[in-house]
């Protein structure tokens, strides 16, 4: 053997695959939602968000999947979760439709400060405190998510938010009673989350940014 | 009296809307749909996880990867869900500038948003001073090149990500953790050296 190194080499690197421990990427990717793996109904939602992630994520593009699962808005990239905000309650009707890649049509307006060269002063900076915590994202395909804050913070804000809500619902009621038509489906999703939190999704989104819903099989608790 | 009227009546607005509140029209009670339980199907699905598990876990960048997030001011370098470097950051102001002899044009100074990656990496960088740099002093823009070159304002290093959006240094390291720039990100010396030494040409940069 020592006569020939060479065949020594190329034994040893003909050996050392098979003895290599598998691949640390495989490996994590064996159960990425951590899901219970004998819930078929769990399985199929998974299968269908996993499916339409990795379309996402084969693009140079950050996107939005809102895991009512884990209650979670989970901001990623290239399959990489880049920032996670918890959802502190939930609640939607017409949900069973929305099974598909909605696009975000307008982010929430922002409130911007010109600079006036002439003046000669700095401009204060937008910064997160003057993002709304309060507002509604429309998607294409149609999907409409309503974001507010948690009651426990600011009981005024959840009052006028449960009163807004009652009154679209009145005018729903309202209008099918006048004309005896059903009105037509749309996916809504309200989301309750930590007044900074929200501010943080008004920060983040974009226009045109791709978002997912991973839908569960138990209603809110 | 007009006081405890007015508290009396709010208390009741209160109490009626949390009463209206429970009675919402309800959540859809299942709104994922229902797959037979039989032990073929279950097989099928799992099989079908295991497989779009391991692709996305292929899609995710095997190579040290930057992270910025602009609302909280901070830079991280990541390997897998690693933190290899936090550093606080300066980025985007958001403010805006309107451009010279353009009814409707104007500058918005925000750090974009989306994946990029390290263009290019230079040691040493100077300044060319783009249009709004003059048009915010209230300086005339310059006729020649050169007089837009300003040397030592981005410290050590400088990343490229595409443009004109850089990584670099700062004169202002009071100011970091803020929303102060135009639209670069700025980190302190020590920070701009660790990103240099472990990015590459290539390196992906998501920005959120």
């Amino acid at each position: 053997m020592l006569r020939h190194p060479a065949r020594l080499v190329l034994l040893v690197v003909l050996l050392l695959p098979p003895m290599a421990s598998p691949s640390p990427r495989a490996a994590e990717g064996d159960n990425i939602f951590a899901i219970d793996i004998n819930d078929p109904a769990a399985l199929q939602e998974a299968n269908r968000i996993l499916a339409e992630e990795i379309k996402l994520a084969a693009r140079p593009q950050t996107y939005v999947i809102l895991d009512l699962v884990a209650r979670s808005v989970v901001i990623k990239g290239r399959g990489a979760e880049l920032h996670r905000l918890p959802i502190e309650q939930w609640s939607a009707v017409h949900l069973a439709d929305a099974s598909s890649t909605f696009r975000l049509q307008a982010r929430p307006p922002v409130a911007r400060h010109k600079i006036e060269p002439a003046a000669g002063d700095e401009q204060p900076p937008v910064s997160l405190e003057d993002m709304p915590s309060d507002f509604t994202l429309v998607f294409s395909p149609s999907l409409l998510v309503a974001v507010h804050p948690s009651a426990a913070e600011d009981i005024w804000r959840w009052l006028r938010f449960t009163a807004r809500e009652w009154w679209s619902w009145l005018k729903d009621w309202g209008r099918r009673l006048m004309t005896g038509n059903e009105p037509a489906v749309q996916p809504v999703l309200r989301l309750t989350l930590a007044p900074h939190h929200a501010q943080s999704l008004a920060w983040t989104v974009t226009e045109g940014m791709p978002f997912l819903v991973r839908r569960t099989s138990s209603p809110p608790s | 009296m007009k006081r405890i009227i007015a508290a009396l009546g709010a208390a009741s607005l209160a109490l009626l809307l949390l009463l209206l509140a429970r009675t919402l029209p309800p959540t859809d009670a299942s709104i994922v749909p229902a797959v037979e339980p039989d032990q073929a199907t279950l097989h099928t699905l799992q099989s079908r996880y295991r497989s779009l598990s391991k692709q996305l876990a292929q899609l995710m960048p095997g190579q040290p990867y930057i992270v910025v997030d602009t609302a909280r001011n901070h830079l991280y370098i990541k390997r897998r869900d690693h933190v290899m470097l936090d550093a606080l950051a300066s980025t985007g102001s958001g403010t805006i500038l309107d451009k010279p002899g353009e009814a409707k044009g104007q500058w918005i100074f925000d750090t974009p948003r989306g994946e990029f990656m390290v263009q290019t990496k230079l040691v040493n960088p100077v300044w060319v001073k783009p249009d709004w740099a003059f048009v915010e002093e209230g300086l005339a823009i310059p006729k020649t090149a050169a007089d837009r070159i300003e040397p030592g304002v981005l410290g050590e290093y400088a990343l490229g990500f595409g443009k004109g959006y850089f990584i670099h240094g700062t004169l202002y390291p009071r100011l970091l953790g803020k929303n102060v720039t135009h639209g670069c990100i700025r980190l302190n010396d020590d920070d701009l050296k660790s990103v240099y030494r472990l990015a590459r040409v290539g390196t992906p940069i998501m920005i959120f």
